[in-house]
C-alpha cells in the first residue's frame, strides 16, 4: 500500500473514533453518572447534561462531530460509507489546504478530548461513590482480553497483531488477523443467530469468566489491558492513572471501561493530529495499483465497540463470493450476557422494591460495552423474526405472545 | 424552483441530520417508506409526527423528532417546518441502480408537488385533502 495512502485511511479512522467516543460519553453513557444513575429519567439525557454542565458543551458537541464530519468527507468523499479506500491506498490526495483545516480539527480534538477527561475526573473519579459503583463484585467480570498493538505492544486501531492476554494480565496468545479462525470459534445458542465467539485454545465453558473459560472480551477496556500502553504521551499519561487509581492490570471492572474509552479518545485526537502534521501526508502518490486477483484476503481492525475482523474470498474476476465478520459487539455477546445478569443478580435482592434506578444500574452493565446490536446482528435479506413470550412471574404459565417475521 | 432552494442528497440519519438542518428556514425531506401502502404512494408528512425521546440506547435509536427537539434546546438556528415527503417503496432489499417501476412512475408527481410547496410555501392542495 502507498505509505501516504496508508496515512490518509488511519487519520480517517482516528477522526472517525473522536466522534464515536464523544457521542458515546456525552450522549448515551455520560448521562448516567453526570446525572446520576438514579436520577430522574426525565432528565437523565443529554438535555440534563447540557443544564447541567453548560449550554455551551452541548453547542461543542455538536461542532466535534460536524468538524470530524468534514474531515472524514476531504479524505473519504462523503462521511456515511466513504469512497476512498481501494486497494493499494486512497482514491485522492488531500490538497495544502485542506491539510491545514485537517491540522486545526484535529488540534481543536485534543483540547476537547482534553476537557472531556478533566471533566470525567471531576463529575466520576471525584465522587467515591461512583468509584466504589465502578469497582464493585456486580459489574465485574474475570476474563480474557483482546485488543490490536503495534510492534511495541501499544494500542492501535488501524493495523497490527491481534493480542489477547488472560484474566492474570499475561500475554496467551498474539497473531496476525489472518489467522483468526486458528484462534477464535463460534458458539451458538438455538434462541439467538448472533453467535457466542470464543477462544479456540481454552474452548467454551459456557457463560462463565475465569481463566478455564475462552470468554474473551474486545472493547476499549480490553485494548488497554491487552496493551503495554498508549502510542501518544497524553493518551500514556492517563493510561498509567488509569491503572494506578484502579489497582493494577488487568482492571477487570467493565465500568471502567467508560474511563477506558476516553483514554482512547485522547489517543485518538492526538493520533489523528500527528498524522495530520506529518509533512508527507500531502503527497500526490496515494495508491500502489494492484496487479493481480488475491482471492482471499483478511481485514482486521478496531472498531470502537471492539476487534472488527473482515474475511473475504473472490472469484478470478475479483466478484466476492464468500463473506465471513466479527463485528466489534458480536466479540463482547457472551460477556454482556455475563454482565447482565451479574448486575441483575447483585442488585436485585429479594423483598426490595424494585426501583426505576435500579434497573437503570442494571442497563449500565449493558452501556458500558457500547453495543451495537443492529451491526451484529444484520441478516439477508433484512428481515428480523422476532418471537415474544410474556409469562406468569409465579406459575410461569404463558400470559401473552407475539410474532412478527419482517 | 426557487433561488434560494439548496438541494442536497445525503445518507445520514440521527445526530448527523442535526448539521445538515441547521441554518435553514424551512427543511423538505424525501425519503423512502415502507408503511403496508401501494408502492408509489406519496405522503406528506410534518416532522412533529416523529417523536423520539432522549433516552438512548445505541446512536441507532437518535430519531429526527429527537434531533430536531435537542438543535432547539441547544439554541441552534433550526428551521421553523421541517415536512417529509415519503414514498412507499416496493423492495428495500435488493440492491440496484434503479427505481422500481411504481416508484419511477411517482417521481414526476413527487416533483411537482415539492415544487408547488416550495413556491407557495403551504402544503400542496391535493395532500391536504388527502390528509
Amino acid at each position: 500500500m502507498a505509505p501516504t495512502g496508508r496515512m490518509l485511511r488511519e487519520l480517517l479512522y482516528n477522526a472517525f473514533y473522536v466522534t464515536d467516543h464523544t457521542t458515546h460519553f456525552y450522549i448515551l453513557a455520560g448521562p448516567d453518572f453526570i446525572m446520576g444513575p438514579e436520577s430522574d429519567p426525565a432528565k437523565r439525557n443529554i438535555l440534563g447534561v447540557i443544564n447541567k454542565v453548560g449550554l455551551e458543551i452541548g453547542g461543542a458537541v455538536i461542532k466535534l462531530r460536524a468538524d470530524a464530519a468534514e474531515l472524514i468527507s476531504m479524505i473519504g468523499g462523503k462521511q456515511i460509507h466513504p469512497v476512498m479506500g481501494l486497494p493499494g491506498g486512497v482514491s485522492q490526495a488531500i490538497t495544502a489546504e485542506q491539510r491545514d483545516r485537517m491540522v486545526q480539527i484535529t488540534a481543536e480534538q485534543v483540547e476537547f478530548a482534553k476537557f472531556t477527561m478533566g471533566l470525567f475526573n471531576d463529575v466520576v473519579l471525584g465522587n467515591n461513590d461512583y468509584v466504589d459503583l465502578i469497582k464493585s463484585d456486580a459489574f465485574t467480570h474475570e476474563t480474557y482480553y483482546m485488543g490490536l498493538v503495534d510492534e511495541n505492544n501499544k494500542v492501535n486501531f488501524y493495523d497490527g497483531k491481534v493480542r489477547v492476554v488472560g484474566p492474570d494480565g499475561a500475554e496467551l496468545e498474539k497473531f496476525e488477523g489472518k489467522d483468526y479462525l486458528a484462534h477464535l470459534a463460534e458458539h451458538v445458542e438455538p434462541y439467538s443467530y448472533l453467535v457466542y465467539p470464543y477462544l479456540k485454545s481454552v474452548g467454551w465453558k459456557g457463560f462463565v469468566d475465569g481463566k478455564d473459560s475462552g470468554v474473551y472480551r474486545a472493547s476499549p477496556l480490553s485494548r488497554l489491558n491487552a496493551s503495554d500502553g498508549m502510542a501518544t504521551p497524553l493518551a500514556q499519561a492517563e493510561y498509567e492513572r488509569f491503572y494506578e487509581t484502579l489497582g493494577g492490570k488487568p482492571v477487570h471492572a467493565t465500568l471502567a471501561t467508560h474511563w477506558a474509552r476516553l483514554v482512547e479518545l485522547l489517543y485518538a485526537a492526538e493520533r489523528a493530529h500527528e498524522l495530520a502534521t506529518d509533512p508527507d501526508i500531502i503527497n500526490p502518490d496515494v495508491r500502489n495499483i494492484p496487479t493481480g486477483i488475491v482471492g482471499e484476503g483478511v481485514g482486521v481492525v478496531e472498531a470502537p465497540r471492539g476487534t472488527l475482523y473482515h474475511h473475504y474470498k473472490t472469484d478470478e474476476k475479483g466478484m466476492v463470493t464468500a463473506v465471513n465478520l466479527i463485528v466489534g459487539t458480536t466479540n463482547n455477546n457472551a460477556a454482556i450476557s455475563m454482565s447482565l445478569k451479574k448486575a441483575a443478580e447483585g442488585l436485585l435482592t429479594g423483598g426490595k422494591e424494585i426501583k426505576e434506578g435500579t434497573l437503570n444500574m442494571i442497563e449500565m452493565a449493558f452501556r458500558a460495552y457500547d453495543p451495537c446490536f443492529g451491526c451484529a446482528t444484520h441478516t439477508l435479506p433484512g428481515e428480523m423474526p422476532l418471537q415474544i413470550t410474556v409469562r406468569n412471574e409465579t406459575t410461569h404459565d404463558v400470559v401473552a405472545t407475539a410474532q412478527r417475521n419482517m | 424552483m426557487p433561488q434560494d432552494v439548496e438541494v442536497a442528497e445525503s445518507e445520514v440519519g440521527g445526530l448527523r441530520l442535526l448539521e445538515l438542518v441547521r441554518g435553514f428556514t424551512k427543511v423538505v425531506i424525501i425519503d423512502a417508506l415502507r408503511s403496508g401502502g401501494a408502492p408509489g404512494e406519496i405522503k406528506r408528512l410534518d416532522a412533529d409526527e416523529f417523536r423520539g425521546g432522549h433516552r438512548y440506547g445505541s446512536a441507532h435509536s437518535i430519531h429526527l423528532g429527537t434531533v430536531l427537539e435537542l438543535g432547539r434546546e441547544l439554541g441552534l438556528p433550526m428551521p421553523a417546518e421541517v415536512v417529509v415527503y415519503t414514498v412507499e417503496a416496493l423492495d428495500v432489499e435488493t440492491f440496484g441502480e434503479q427505481l422500481s417501476e411504481p416508484v419511477a412512475a411517482a417521481a414526476g408527481r413527487l416533483v411537482d408537488l415539492i415544487g408547488d410547496e416550495l413556491a407557495t410555501g403551504v402544503c400542496p392542495a391535493s395532500l391536504a385533502a388527502a390528509s
